[in-house]
């Protein structure tokens, strides 16, 4: 059956060729290369489009596309497809994310006459097509691989302005960090090879299944001595430390906030669809897998609620608009992790849509932003852009709108869906829940507040600066991605109006729901709500606990907007922040995780190296060079056999036979 | 070519052109001398490389075809007998001429700028092509007479060539001390013959097989045996009988260095190997007469002698001359790991494609020290300090000789070690493998040193370098790609040789 699907590799390898195209002849391509990019992702978009309808009239793909490493009474490593709706959704965000980023590089890298764009352009390409790579990988290794290059990209792409001292830092830590989080996961899928013998997502014989199977006494895998279940949630926590790298989860959340030094369509790119999305699609991915390990759920949720309002309180003090947007993304992907950990993996999938739509928008608004203030990100330097950069405005207010999760803004029904499955189930009778539930809603009134002190500060009051006064314009090439996303996070949330479905009865309307669970049978949505250990309670009736939750959550969100509204919508803003006291210090420091992680590097792990150092220098070493030492003596003692004298090498190769002979006689009785 | 085959298959050619390697080998020394008689004075030296060349060439191509067509295989009727069989072709002869001719093609292409300076460039061509056609006989010789002839056909010349610097001491007196040293050997070895002939009655080595059966003298069989295999250690430059091999290879011009340490080692194994699994199969000799670990012990310490004397040599060409002594020891392998019963083939296989794997990269190892030799540098490793800036393609070609000689991929040499130590294990003979894989990882340390030599220092003077001769850099560069080849076309070659070696028991 050759259909569309099977052009499903090209999507991937479209990007990857203009990666290959920059890198090679980039500097002699017109705007550096980006318009083989440009094209590729337009190419990958419309392949995407045509693979996302096809999924529609009910098409699944999964096949193994080439061997790598055949197992000899082992497993085949093997590179692979999985087309299922899933997959089919997240490469229609990656590559339309991806290709309004190459069209607003052009004006934020070209026009703004930046050097070294065949690199830029070349670091793009090849981040894009990680990622899609990652999305439609069909086994956990290969997602793993495609996982550590999204890693790579992000590194080079952070560290792009490489002669400045900030970037190449961030990127590095970058690195380390997600670095970290990766190592555990590399020993998860090595553990999920070790138990199940294959990694596959999809089908009878994948690791989710046999998983699910082996609880149930219906297959039998190697557990190592543990209970299978418990087994099983190691084995999901090692890989859920790749995810907290990447989602930027507490406590490997610190990488983020400094990848800001990362070009702007860049962090658009890493927040909205690619590196950081990469660890939440992982667990969705793999959410059959999660599904029967209550306390690998828990754990997820309760890191997520808690990212979500840890995160948003930081982002409150923040003085520059991309720190307050990477702060915003800590705590949104915490909301997702919450859903994922408390059972709701539509609602999950629906927020990393809307999220990618409405938080690209804030970075290409951001972006639009800096250039207008000759990319200086201070807010406090900005205020009074609202009237002489209106696309900019009325897009990034959409954006803002959706991010503090105001009605009917896309943010506004995927959050509260969030919200609303970690209720019910946390309501089921699962107090953790519940507790997770409490940090997320806290977290919509701080998310209502940073969203809208951000959004005041930078375009309304007067003009606190030479350049807001004049700043500096933006094309056509800004504005389109801008007004795309900006229509995408006012409506995306159509496609699951579950509120308006609960409340006035209307079916149908949960298209989303629908969507995910056609697909492969033990990937589908209602299979994961078979499997997931939790029960729904509700409050009163089903349409009262909507309604509670949806106007709690809406109403917080409003009191947090409305109190920006009060202290920052005003000509000249002042700083409010001296008015928490020692608390603004915290906030500032971040709650000073940098500095404990500084401290765990030099305290603990420094000493540590030091030891292993100094075993290393000093046994192993001493061995090796006491072995060399024997060596080259004997090697010495062997040279002076050799005389010169040729009367000596007649005696020794007389000698040398004679005793041969004698002890060959001796041992096969020849003299007897 | 396809009239010639159709011809072949409906009517057998005479018997003796399957020997037409070696007699073509023969023609062209002869050919050589002719030449030098009818131009005395002024022999072009272009023409008699050019002929030495073609006629191993031709002798070569000859070998290949017949492999390839299966002259002397089982599938043709097996081997081809001569002269009462004392001559025998079949597909391990055709095999090792490959190698001995292979090599002395790039030999007499390298010695043509060698020798651009010296006279008497006929009667070296002559007695490389002699030394060359006795070993392809080597390779042939189905008897314990036959072995003696050939082995002296390819020794006698290779004296005079050692010593063929007449006006160098170290050339002369490796000559002299190479030619003592073989007498003994050659002496030893008639004398382990004539026991053997005593014992058995017969000198064609099926017949000595067929006599083992009902010997009552073990003892005097045993000394023999034993005396035998210290004249194939002689001829291999195997412990106790290698004390010549440093001396001859370093005093004597570095393309006689390859061609001894390259072409006549992998004869001297044919004999080994024809001689001891014809005339001593494991099945029928009596017990008391254990050759097989006779050549354990002379792998294991034939191995590590070469390569822990090779570790500590200043001089690059003596260290290649141990570093012979030590792939001597590995090849010994092949014999070493017999059992009655197992998987011989493939053992004795395994050493066999090591030996040709072995004849490219060594040989090419010693032209890079002629070509040097021919710049006039220095011969110790810190004259090849920063050669690569000045010679860097051929830098290159020695940087993949040394590795492949080490055994790394990806070269030939990685993959004909690893079959060989692999077979070893196969065989039951871990050990082996272990001794050999320890001291491969020790040879690494003395090669590398030549590679950090030449790339990593910087050099300690000007290099005047003035001529890029043509033919060693041919030569240099043929056996430098077919080193790298010989990765990717590993897989036909030790079918093949595990094919034929088969065929033998």
């Amino acid at each position: 059956m050759a259909g569309i699907l099977d052009f499903a590799p090209a999507i991937v390898l479209l990007p990857f060729v203009s990666f290959l195209v920059a890198l090679s002849v980039g500097d002699r391509l017109p705007k550096g290369g980006a318009f083989a990019g440009i094209a590729a992702t337009a190419g990958s978009l419309v392949l995407a489009i045509a693979t996302v309808l096809t999924v529609a009239g009910g098409q699944t793909y999964d096949a193994t596309i080439y061997t790598w490493a055949e197992g000899i009474d082992a497993v085949d490593l093997t590179f692979g497809v999985l087309i299922d709706p899933l997959s089919a959704m997240m490469l229609l965000i990656v590559t339309l994310i991806a290709f309004l980023v190459h069209v607003f590089s052009l004006g934020y890298m070209n026009d703004e006459g930046e050097t070294g764009l065949p690199r830029y352009y070349a670091g793009l390409g090849l981040f894009t097509a990680s990622m899609l790579g990652f999305v439609v990988a069909d086994n956990l290794l290969m997602a793993f691989m495609f996982f550590e290059l999204v890693g790579l990209c992000s590194y080079l792409l952070i560290g792009f302005h490489f002669r400045e001292p900030g970037p190449p830092s961030a990127a590095k830590k970058a690195f380390l960090v997600t670095r970290f989080g990766d190592y555990f996961f590399l020993v998860g899928v090595v553990a999920v090879f070790a138990t199940f013998g294959t990694a596959a997502f999809a089908g009878s014989e994948s690791f989710p299944a046999l998983a699910e199977a082996a609880l149930n006494g219906e297959a039998s895998v190697t557990t190592f001595g543990f209970e299978p279940q418990t087994w099983f949630t190691i084995v999901g926590l090692l890989v859920l430390g790749g995810v907290i790298g990447k989602s930027a989860q507490f406590p490997l959340h610190t990488w983020l906030p400094d990848a800001m030094e990362g070009p702007t369509p860049v962090s658009a790119l890493i927040h909205a669809a690619t590196m950081v999305a990469a660890g939440v699609y992982l667990v969705a991915r793999m959410y059959g897998f999660y599904a029967i390990s209550p306390t690998a759920l828990a754990i997820i949720a309760f890191i997520g609620g808690f990212t979500a309002l840890f995160a948003a309180t930081m982002g409150l003090v923040k003085r520059e608009i991309k720190q307050v947007l990477a702060y915003s993304t800590i705590s949104q992907y915490g909301y997702m992790m919450l859903a994922l950990g408390g059972g709701g993996y539509v609602a999950a999938t629906f927020h990393l849509m809307t999220h990618a739509f409405f938080k690209a928008l804030l970075f290409l608004g951001a972006g639009s932003v800096i250039i207008a203030m000759h990319h200086n990100e201070n807010m406090w330097d900005m205020g009074g852009l609202k009237d002489k950069m209106p696309v900019t405005y009325y897009t990034f207010l959409a954006g803002s709108l959706a991010l503090a999760g105001i009605f009917p803004f896309a943010g506004f029904w995927s959050k509260d869906e969030v919200l609303y499955e970690t209720l019910i189930h946390g309501l089921g009778g699962s107090p953790l829940l519940l507790g997770a539930y409490a940090m997320g809603l806290l977290a919509v009134f701080f998310t209502g507040f940073y969203t809208f002190r951000m959004f005041f500060l930078t375009f309304h009051g007067n003009p606190r600066s030479q350049t807001a006064e004049d700043p500096h314009g933006v094309r056509w090439n800004v504005k389109g991605p801008l007004v795309v996303l900006g229509v995408l996070a006012t409506v995306a949330g159509v496609v699951n109006m579950v509120p308006i479905e609960k409340l006035l009865g209307i079916g149908g309307i949960d298209f989303l729901h629908q969507w995910l669970d056609g697909g492969f049978e033990g990937l589908t949505a209602h299979h994961y709500a078979d499997l997931i250990p939790y029960s729904s309670s509700y409050i009163g009736s089903e349409a009262t606990t909507v309604a509670v939750g949806a106007a709690v959550s809406l109403g917080l969100a409003l009191a947090g907007s409305g109190l920006a509204y009060l202290l920052y919508n005003v000509p000249e803003p002042i700083r409010h922040t001296d008015r928490l006291g020692r608390i603004k210090a915290v906030l500032y420091n971040n709650y000073y995780q940098d500095e404990y992680q500084v401290w765990l590097a030099n305290g603990v792990a420094r000493p540590l190296a030091r030891v292993a150092n100094k075993f290393d220098g000093g046994v192993v070493d001493g061995v090796v060079n006491g072995v060399s030492g024997v060596s080259l003596f004997a090697g010495g003692r062997v040279r002076r056999i050799q005389t010169g004298v040729v009367s000596n090498y007649a005696a020794l190769l007389t000698l040398g036979l004679t005793a041969l002979l004698l002890a060959f006689g001796i041992l096969g009785g020849w003299f007897v | 070519m396809m009239f010639d085959a159709v011809v072949l298959q409906s009517e057998p050619a005479a018997a003796w052109t399957a020997m037409l390697p070696a007699i073509l080998l023969g023609l062209t020394g002869l050919a050589l001398l002719g030449i030098d008689t009818l131009y005395p004075e002024e022999t072009s030296n272009t023409l008699l490389a050019g002929v030495s060349a073609a006629g191993s060439l031709l002798a070569f191509g000859v070998a290949a075809w017949f492999l390839v067509a299966g002259t002397g295989q089982e599938h043709t009727g097996g081997a081809i007998s001569l002269f009462r069989d004392t001559m025998v072709v079949d597909g391990m002869s055709l095999f090792f001429t490959l190698i001995v001719t292979i090599v002395t093609a790039m030999v007499a292409v390298a010695s043509y700028d060698y020798l651009s300076d010296h006279a008497h460039r006929a009667e070296f061509y002559s007695l490389v092509l002699f030394a060359a056609t006795g070993m392809t006989l080597m390779s042939m010789a189905n008897s314990l007479a036959t072995v003696f002839i050939s082995l002296e056909l390819a020794s006698l010349p290779s004296y005079a060539l050692v010593a063929f610097l007449k006006k160098n001491r170290g050339s002369v007196e490796a000559g002299l001390k190479y030619f003592l040293v073989g007498s003994v050997s050659s002496g030893v070895m008639i004398f382990g013959i004539s026991l053997v002939y005593a014992v058995t009655g017969s000198l064609v080595l099926g017949d000595v097989a067929a006599a083992l059966g009902d010997t009552e003298m073990a003892g005097v069989l045993g000394v023999g045996v034993l005396m035998i295999v210290g004249g194939v250690a002689y001829k291999t430059a195997s412990v106790p009988f290698h004390f010549w091999a440093p001396e001859a290879y370093e005093g004597a011009p570095a393309p006689i260095s390859a061609f001894l340490s390259s072409a006549s080692k992998a004869a001297g194994f044919a004999i080994a190997f024809r001689v001891f699994v014809e005339a001593f199969p494991l099945g029928a000799i009596p017990a008391g007469v254990d050759w097989v670990l006779a050549f354990q012990v002379l792998a294991v310490v034939t191995m590590t002698l070469g390569n822990f004397a090779a570790a500590t040599q200043e001089n690059v060409k003596r260290m290649l001359a141990y570093s012979s002594i030590g792939h001597a020891g590995y090849a010994l392998i092949g014999l070493a790991a017999l059992t009655a019963g197992g998987p011989n083939g493939d053992v004795l296989g395994a050493s066999m494609a090591h030996l040709l794997v072995y004849g490219f990269m060594n040989t090419g190892a010693f032209l890079f020290i002629a070509m040097v030799e021919h710049w006039g540098v220095g011969r110790t490793f810190e004259d090849y300090n920063g050669l690569a800036t000045t010679a860097p393609i051929a830098a290159v070609a020695m940087t993949v000789f040394m590795f492949s000689l080490a055994g790394l991929p990806p070269f030939g040499g990685f993959l004909s070690k690893y079959a060989l130590f692999y077979s070893a294990i196969e065989a039951g003979f871990w050990w082996l493998a272990a001794v050999g894989a320890i001291n491969s990882a020790l040879s690494l340390f003395y090669y590398s040193r030549v590679v950090k030599a030449m790339w990593i220092e910087s050099p300690a003077q000007d290099f005047e370098i003035q001529s890029r001769p043509v033919g060693l850099y041919a030569a240099v560069l043929f056996a430098g790609l077919a080193t790298l080849l010989l990765l990717p076309g590993f897989g036909p070659v030790i079918e093949t040789a595990q094919s034929v070696a088969a065929a033998l028991f």
